[in-house]
């Protein structure tokens, strides 16, 4: 059993020869801010996963020295990219060393023939495509985060990009990457070799292995990323339904057009709507009969744009839909950007407003099997909700889910306020049980316990060894090869298990 | 700025929308304040609630133009449609 001890002076003072002083941090608002990230958080034990320091590396020699060093220490590394991650992947569980990579930030080479962008992990996609707008190419990696997110971070959580249906997701989109292993050496991962080769059958596809590790198998210290040309028009289209049933059927025969135009389908529910009635001030007008709504966008050239609107028009109102109007669609749609700017109150039973912070619950879900999750998602909040006092149901959205290929399968999220400040030792287990509850719903339908969180935490992380059944002792063997001192993110997605460790992460 | 206005400092009168919801600016909906004792509602000035959704719209749009050239509309396809609210 491994355990790890306090950072000794020595260390700190070998991590300052690595990086300089300047790059390790020791004090507390710099150790307290890369705590948490916005997935609800303990907050009545906040001092127990604060980092012991913060070192802020500038290149990937850098960041494997003072992985060596840890290695050699049996110290815990977490790296950290834009901390908004909606699940704990960044979350120093076991303290120790969170490793930022913001300063690691650098456009390296902008390859206009073989249309490829090679950069740093803590470039932020937005900022990254204010550089490439320059040569009308553009990164379309798109989450709820775009505007403060990492590309870092996306290939830890393996991210999903809101117009993922057109252009593809962060594992589609990022061809090839630079990592740093637990033990130091860095290596290249791709399809197979070759940095800006989309497809190859050389060996075993280890970039998927390393996709989505949540910080548990190294440090991303470079990325080579797929250009596409920047779309020449855009179209959003919201439609709105006297039910959600209806709403879901015309889903599925949106998401079906087979347009190659179409970025996304995306389906609000009722309790969504009402929702943003109540406290989002969102664009989505007052009428009772307006109880469900679909939103669709497209990109591309003109010539692909403008025929293809027409028939996304024409399908939704033959299935049920009705327009909602030129200033809700396109408005709204550009908010979907940016959706880290949500309202941060709910309400009580009594319909009081208190603050509470957003936490937003993912599966992969089937399209069959959207209704009756939906059902179940919804009741299981609100008997958490009656029980805890502290949460407030605010409804759920259905993202098309598949690459290029939208149809099939959902990104399937119910959004629950929650009241951190009046969490404690005797309600936290009822948010687990709550998370853990919604969880196994996925499962029993067949699906995925997350679409591009991640589920590293308690009330996620114990299903995962049901979710991947063998394919987690192979998860648990490669953990214990890579990294035998489990020094990379120690405690995350139950891989503890390796090295004979069976701890609660939370109380 | 040419002095003091009362009309750029004072909210109009609200009207009731729904149970849990208020207006005073067209299109702007608010918290019903009687709802917000643990928490009270922050006094803002009007010029300050029309500054912020000046900003909301002029961030839309700035979102618009990051993402492509052009925004097409069904208005522009002859589609808009009436408005729902009408």
């Amino acid at each position: 059993m491994t355990t790890f001890v306090a950072i000794r002076d020595t260390v700190v003072d070998k991590l300052r020869a690595i990086l300089g002083d300047e790059s390790v941090l020791t004090g507390k608002a710099a150790r307290y801010n890369r705590t948490r990230v916005p997935a609800p958080f303990p907050v009545h034990r906040w001092a127990e996963y604060v980092p012991d320091l913060v070192v802020l590396p500038r290149t990937a020699e850098q960041v494997s020295e003072v992985v060596k060093l840890a290695n050699r220490e049996r110290i815990p590394v977490v790296p950290r990219a834009g901390g908004t991650g909606l699940n704990d992947g960044a979350l120093p569980l076991k303290r120790g060393i969170v490793v930022d990579i913001k300063r690691m930030n650098q456009i390296k080479e902008v390859d206009l023939v073989d249309r490829t962008v090679t950069v740093g992990p803590g470039i932020n996609m937005l900022k990254l495509n204010e550089e490439l707008r320059k040569h009308n190419v553009m990164f379309p990696d798109d989450p709820a985060s775009y505007p403060c997110s990492l590309v870092g971070g996306r290939i830890g959580t393996s991210g999903w990009s809101l117009i993922g249906g057109r252009y593809g997701h962060t594992r589609d989109l990022v061809i090839s990457f630079q990592i740093v292993l637990p033990t130091g050496e860095i290596i290249e991962v791709g399809d197979g070799g070759g940095r800006k080769i989309r497809k190859s059958s050389s060996g075993f596809q280890l970039k998927h292995l390393f996709m989505g590790h949540q910080g548990t198998l190294g440090i991303v210290t470079e990325a080579t990323l797929e250009l596409v040309p920047r779309p020449e028009m855009e179209f959003a289209a919201f439609f709105h339904y006297p039910s959600y049933t209806a709403a879901w059927e015309s889903t599925g025969a949106l998401a079906k057009s087979g347009l190659a135009s179409l970025g996304g389908v995306v389906l609000f529910d009722e309790y969504k709507l009402r929702y943003l009635r109540r406290d989002d001030e969102a664009y989505i007008p007052r009428p009772d009969h307006v109880r469900a709504v679909v939103a669709t966008a497209l990109y591309g050239t003109r010539d692909e744009v403008e025929p293809a609107a027409r028939r996304i028009m024409r399908i939704g109102r033959e299935s049920g839909g009705t327009y909602l109007g030129d200033e809700i669609s396109s408005g709204d749609w550009a908010s979907r950007h940016d959706r880290y700017a949500t309202p941060l109150h709910g309400r009580l039973d009594t319909g009081e407003v208190v603050p509470m912070s957003w936490h937003c619950e993912d599966a992969s879900i089937n399209y069959s099997q959207l209704p009756a999750v939906m059902e179940k998602w919804h009741a299981i909040t609100a008997r958490y909700a009656e029980k805890t006092g502290i949460l407030d149901d605010w409804g759920m959205f259905a993202y098309t889910n598949g690459a290029y290929k939208p149809w099939g399968d959902y990104l399937t999220e119910i959004d629950i306020g929650i009241w951190e400040q009046q969490l404690s030792d005797d309600n936290w287990p009822d948010w687990v049980a709550c998370k853990r509850e919604i969880a196994q719903v996925a499962l029993d339908h067949g699906g995925s316990i997350t679409a591009c969180h991640g589920a590293t935490r308690e009330g996620d992380a114990e299903l995962i060894p049901v979710e991947m059944g063998g394919g987690f002792d192979v998860m648990m063997k490669i953990k214990a090869a890579l990294d035998p001192n489990n020094i990379m993110n120690p405690g995350k997605y139950e891989l503890d298990r390796a090295y004979g460790l069976d701890e609660k992460v939370f109380r | 700025m040419i002095g003091f206005r009362l009309s750029a400092q004072k909210p109009p009168e609200a009207r009731r929308i729904t149970d849990d919801v208020i207006q005073r600016f067209e299109h702007i909906y608010e918290v019903d304040p009687a709802k917000m004792t643990i928490i009270e509602q922050q006094d803002m000035p009007a010029w300050d609630t029309m500054r912020i959704v000046d900003s909301r719209w002029e961030h839309l749009a700035w979102m618009h133009d990051h993402w492509a050239d052009t925004i097409l509309t069904a208005e522009d396809l002859g589609e808009g449609g009436p408005h729902p609210d009408g």
